[in-house]
């Protein structure tokens, strides 16, 4: 048995998509150019996000994102960027609904057939309902997120 | 009581690899937030003795640190 392949049902925590967008984030950047731009912060557990938002019409056209945090919580920030991008404001905010209920439960039964593809990309962070103490890392990004639709400056998941 | 910090994984994940070890430590702030800016962290694992706590129980601590570093490398 390997060293990884002993921590058994951990990898579906720590799915390979997750470690990977953990270390190396392709959305971790601050926007020089931006319209809005929101923190999550969970001082409870130090969890620290910045989200930046350049908005096309009614679009996010581009999003970026600083993070200090745990693997979970920099993928979930870095994986939300991707399927936000070019998503208008409602189609976000629906999206986000049908993530936390996905962190929470393990499913989304509820969920819209149009969410299906971006649900599905968002789908390895399903493993943390798991263990609720770390639901919050992968929610985070996401109320920073929508603290920059909503115009307000912070948000924390506690 | 140690409190520490691994390069490359955050004590939150440092402390749900213990825990599925059967190893309970403690992880975050520690309500220490200013100590924490102090030493620009954000956040530490702690792990803490008693005089009931075995040898092989911090043995075991040390290969379950080591068993973590090995999976975030």
């Amino acid at each position: 048995m390997s060293e990884t392949d002993s921590f058994g049902d951990l990898r579906d925590l720590y799915q390979e998509v997750i470690l990977d967008h953990g270390r190396r984030p392709r959305h971790a950047v601050r926007l020089a150019d931006f319209d809005s731009s929101a923190k999550g912060d969970n001082p409870m557990c130090g969890d620290r996000v910045q989200v930046w938002v350049k908005f096309n019409a009614d679009d996010i056209g581009q999003i970026g994102f600083e993070a200090r945090g745990c693997a979970i919580s920099i993928a979930s920030a870095d994986l939300m960027a991707e399927t936000v991008q070019g998503r208008s404001k409602a189609d976000t905010r629906a999206l986000f609904e049908a993530f936390r209920e996905m962190a929470r439960t393990g499913t989304c039964p509820a969920c819209d057939a149009s969410l299906a593809a971006p649900i599905e990309r968002l789908a390895p962070l399903s493993g943390v309902h798991e263990y609720p103490s770390r639901v919050k890392c992968a929610t985070l990004p996401w109320h920073a997120l929508i603290a920059v639709l909503d115009g307000t400056k912070e948000a924390s998941s506690e | 009581m140690i409190s520490f910090a691994l390069d490359n994984a955050h004590a939150h994940d440092v402390a749900t690899l213990l825990d599925r070890q059967g190893i309970a430590v403690r992880a975050g702030h520690h309500c220490a937030e200013p100590l924490m800016q102090r030493f620009n962290l954000d956040s530490t694992a702690r792990a803490s003795f008693g005089v009931y706590t075995t040898h092989a129980e911090i043995d075991a601590l040390a290969d379950g640190l080591i068993r973590v570093r090995e999976f975030f490398a």
